[in-house]
């Protein structure tokens, strides 16, 4: 990873006024409910799914499309270092966004005279830390794919193909296609729930094993991509 | 060797439906300012693609200083400002130089001085700098290219149509410029329609056609000979009554070069404009019968306007 260009990166998403506005619609949003009932706890957060995807939105594939990669690819850095600053970087933002609504929940809730559910929170972030780092590296790879915002089309087109899979292989009771659908969609959204770590027990393997291989395919391959890219203009008309 | 070399280079598009490049070879050697020329289309943008390490030839190679273009000890002693120059809007002009700055590896010690030297180099406004470089005119925009591809001094550059967008007095700084890099021992690829630019800043160029070194053309630039005129004598006088010698000495009396006697014609290469009036003067003085003088269109040019031009394939 290259820290001048995590940096950057997080730099450049919070300089965007229409992604802090986003941001700020999905990190704020969620503080409606904590003020209308401070007793219900972080859950009432929810993920930050929504949030990472604000983020992660374009981050190669504006760079792709502008014909600033060209640029930057012409200095001493990799292109594995590229996509894993860039997934870093988004992966660290919406982090560091979550953390900040937790301590705002937090807040709202010792002024309301709740009591505040430090492991709670402990949990939330941690959770929060997995899909955003999960979040950004599918990203990663959709946006290796598609130049612009094509990654958050591709991942819509994705999601709706999957979803009518899923309700096919129900009507036609074809249970490997409603697996294999269901699998997909957790991949689109790769997370792992802490929860029973957090309450003494062991996290299921498989649970493990699943998010560790989607995130590490993903990257994986969103690295062969932006290697086997060819960057000129000429490559498309000269 | 240090410098740039480039064998049987073959790149194809469209599943090798277009041909950009066709077995082009060359060597550019350490420090020389190389220029590369052609019409649309000629393949000139592909070349340096590959020669960045951007495009991935057919077949063929490119070694710098006897590395892969793309190896990152390469990069990072060189330089590149493409054509479509789209920055990182977001920045103002100071983040962008730090930015390339500490991308390029360079020390963060001396970076802020290092950042306000190349804002000077190229005569970029102090204010504008802190300005969103959303905000940059087009020739703004290009000289804060060239600085950032200047920036640490490096061994080898890479000018994609560098001057195009700037006002005269940019065109006038892109040469001085130039004339430093090239005193710094520095190589430079300069890619560019500009064929007046190309011939006064360039050592050698290379005329691309349809992917092909159509001509290669050494230019001395920067040397004495800048100018070439075409001097015409009545018949029988020129090359015939008047023998290639007397026109050598003439040439030699008034410090300019004989390059063909053709007659009724002689061509001579002359430095400047005052060159020129000595070598009138020199020619009637020694007896010469001059009917006409024309300065002769620039060689480049002259390979734009030739379906086959001088020089051969390289």
């Amino acid at each position: 990873m290259n820290l001048t260009l995590v940096l950057a990166t997080l730099r450049q998403r919070f300089t965007s006024p229409i992604r802090i506005l986003i941001v700020l619609l999905f990190g704020w949003m969620p503080m409606i409910p904590i003020l209308m009932a401070p007793r219900a706890g972080f859950a009432a957060l929810g993920d930050c799914y929504f949030l990472a995807l604000a983020l992660a939105a374009g981050m190669i594939g504006q760079d792709l499309s502008s014909g600033t990669l060209q640029l930057l690819l012409a200095r001493p850095v990799t292109r594995a270092q590229y996509v894993f600053s860039r997934w870093g970087a988004v992966a660290a933002g919406t982090f560091l966004i979550t953390v900040l609504q937790t301590l705002v929940a937090a807040l709202i809730m010792t002024l309301r005279g709740a009591p505040v559910p430090w492991g709670g929170a402990a949990l939330l972030l941690a959770n929060s830390a997995l899909l955003a780092l999960g979040t950004a590296a599918v990203m990663a790879l959709l946006s290796s794919l598609a130049t612009g915002l094509g990654d958050l089309g591709l991942l819509f087109l994705v999601f709706i193909s999957v979803q009518v899979l899923e309700k096919i292989g129900m009507f036609k009771s074809w249970e490997w296609l409603v697996r294999g659908a269901g699998e997909l969609l957790r991949a689109l959204k790769p997370e792992l729930d802490l929860a029973p770590y957090f309450h003494g027990g062991p996290v299921a393997w498989l649970a493990v094993v699943s998010y560790l291989s989607t995130v590490t395919l993903c990257l994986g391959l969103a690295v062969v991509v932006m290697n086997r890219r060819e960057l000129s203009y000429a490559s498309s008309g000269n | 060797m240090d410098g740039i070399r480039i064998e049987s280079l073959t790149k194809t598009y469209r599943a090798g439906q277009v041909r950009a490049l066709d077995g082009v070879s060359l060597e550019i050697a350490p420090g020389e300012v190389f220029g590369i020329i052609g019409p649309n289309g000629a393949g000139k943008t592909t070349l340096l693609g590959c020669l960045l390490g951007f495009l991935r030839p057919d077949s063929g190679r490119v070694s710098i200083a006897g590395r892969e273009p793309d190896d990152l000890a390469i990069r990072a002693v060189s330089g590149y400002l493409p054509e479509r120059l789209t920055l990182d809007r977001w920045m103002t002009g100071l983040d962008f130089l730090a930015y390339h700055h500490a991308l390029a590896r360079l020390p963060v010690a001396g970076r802020a001085a290092a950042v306000q030297t190349a804002l000077t180099r190229v005569g970029l406004d102090p204010e504008a700098a802190h300005r969103s470089i959303r905000r940059y005119s087009r020739g703004m925009l290009q000289r804060l290219g060239l600085a950032q591809a200047l920036l640490g001094r490096p061994r080898y550059v890479f000018l994609d149509e560098p001057a195009s967008g700037v006002d005269p007095a940019g065109v006038v700084l892109f040469r001085r410029l130039l004339d430093e890099v090239r005193a710094d021992g520095t190589t430079v690829v300069l890619n560019s329609h500009q064929l007046d630019q190309v011939e006064r800043v360039c050592d050698r160029v290379a005329f691309v056609k349809q992917g092909r070194i159509e001509a290669l053309e050494t230019l001395h630039a920067g040397a004495a000979m800048a100018r070439v005129l075409r001097v015409r004598g009545p018949a029988g006088t020129i090359g015939e009554a008047v023998p290639r010698a007397a026109l050598e000495l003439a040439a030699q009396r008034a410090g300019a070069e004989l390059r063909e006697v053709s007659p009724p014609l002689a061509r001579f290469a002359v430095p400047d404009d005052a060159g020129a009036v000595r070598l009138v003067q020199a020619l009637v003085a020694a007896g010469v019968p001059v009917a006409e003088v024309t300065p002769e269109e620039g060689r480049l040019e002259r390979l734009f306007l030739e379906d086959a031009p001088p020089g051969g394939p390289a």
